[in-house]
């Protein structure tokens, strides 16, 4: 068989990762806590496809999904977030998401285990999901600001001010905090 | 009163942890019988780590029952103690080579190598702390391991045996310190118990390896 090319392309990356996953097995139970994570792949997987997301990939407690438009983005990510408040599995078990976004190069590739998206466009938006989880609010999602010059004005609008990290490898990365539930 | 409160307060110090592990050889001794076959691998490998590991600062050899965790102390530079264990570790591999190629097939060692650096508990015969949970977890990649991690390369690219894995930290010395090994990175993964994304690095051998260990560059290229 013969293997796909692999396709480069700009794309806007999402990265989400659930909060106090750990706890949850731990007080809950794995039956409990396999629910949450079953209902989350169900869930935002199918939002992904609502939004026209072209690939997400999961892992455990956690996704990379990629968008050609970044007008899809902040509406798939607070349908997310609405899931906390919407899907009863999730009330009161799940605390939070942590949420970044990024916007660079990457390579689409098929893989023998599915589709993947590599470049370090992913390592960055992974990066600011660390970020996000010790800096950013639960209704926050942390934005490069590569990502936030191609945003809708209105979600730039909300965006509050500048900060940078340094990154082993990667370099000084500028985000900025943006609110999800608007000003 | 708790029972540790009357222990001394262990040793605290930084050094190079090394997780050594046998593949299959619960296969093996299964197969051929501990006796006949395990119980032979095990001592030649414990041999063969004192014999590159003495020179090179081994200060800890703790049985890990398919392997060992071994820790390189340099008393001037930690960073030289990675350094050391690295060295130790394609010292152990190419020995490993040449005695494979004298034994009888069931009787070959074959290895994955972990190498991290942090501080640890010096306890007797021992070490404890998170940073020897991190080499354990190192050691723990495989193949299956690469689809849940970022920016991997591709899993039939990553070796089945004989490979030298390590940490961020490591990889950091080795790049300032000693460039004649190279480095891979094989994605960003989430190790078990620990938070964030940790780069995991595959350590190639120097080039003029080939000659010494030809299918030690084959195995891991």
């Amino acid at each position: 068989m013969q293997a796909a090319v692999p396709v480069g392309k700009s794309s806007a990356l999402v990265f989400c990762d659930m909060a106090g996953t750990m706890r949850l097995f731990a007080q809950e139970g794995d039956l409990v806590a396999s629910t949450v994570l079953r209902e989350f792949v169900e869930h935002t997987g199918r939002l992904g496809r609502e939004h026209h997301c072209l690939m997400i990939k999961f892992i455990f407690d956690s996704f990379l999904a990629a968008f050609d438009n970044i007008n899809d983005v902040m509406p798939f990510v607070i349908s997310i977030q609405n899931l906390l408040s919407t899907n009863p599995t999730f009330v009161g078990r799940v605390s939070g998401f942590h949420l970044s976004l990024h916007y660079g190069n990457v390579v689409f590739v098929e893989t023998s285990y599915g589709s993947e998206v590599l470049g370090e466009a992913v390592n960055i938006v992974a990066l600011l999901n660390e970020v996000a989880r010790h800096l950013a609010q639960p209704y926050e999602i942390v934005v490069s600001q590569a990502a936030l010059e191609r945003m809708p004005g209105d979600f730039q609008a909300r965006a509050g001010a500048s900060e940078s990290h340094q990154f082993k490898r990667v370099g000084n990365v500028e985000f900025r905090r943006v609110n999800l539930l608007g000003s | 009163m708790a029972a540790s409160d009357a222990e001394p307060t262990p040793e605290i110090v930084t050094e190079a942890i090394v997780v050594v592990d046998l593949v299959e050889s619960t296969l093996t001794s299964n197969l051929f019988g501990w006796y006949a076959v395990g119980r032979h691998s095990l001592r030649d490998l414990r041999s063969l780590v004192g014999e590159v590991g003495r020179i090179r600062g081994l200060r800890c050899m703790r049985s890990t029952g398919d392997g060992y965790l071994l820790t390189f102390y340099d008393p001037q530079s930690a960073e030289m103690a990675a350094i050391r264990a690295v060295e130790a570790v394609f010292e152990l591999l190419r020995r490993i080579f040449v005695r494979n190629r004298e034994v009888s097939e069931e009787r070959a060692l074959n290895l994955r190598c972990a190498v991290h650096l942090g501080e640890v508990d010096v306890v007797p015969n021992d070490r404890e702390g998170p940073h020897i949970s991190m080499a354990f977890r190192l050691e723990e990649i495989s193949r299956a391991s690469l689809p849940a991690a970022l920016n991997p390369i591709p899993p039939e690219q990553f070796p089945l045996q004989n490979y030298v894995l390590c940490s961020e930290e490591v990889a950091g010395i080795l790049s300032r310190r000693a460039t004649h090994w190279e480095l891979a990175s094989i994605g960003l993964l989430k190790l078990k118990g620990f938070p964030g994304w940790r780069e995991v690095f595959l350590v190639l051998p120097e080039a003029g390896d080939a000659k010494l260990a030809p299918a030690l560059v084959n195995t891991m290229k």
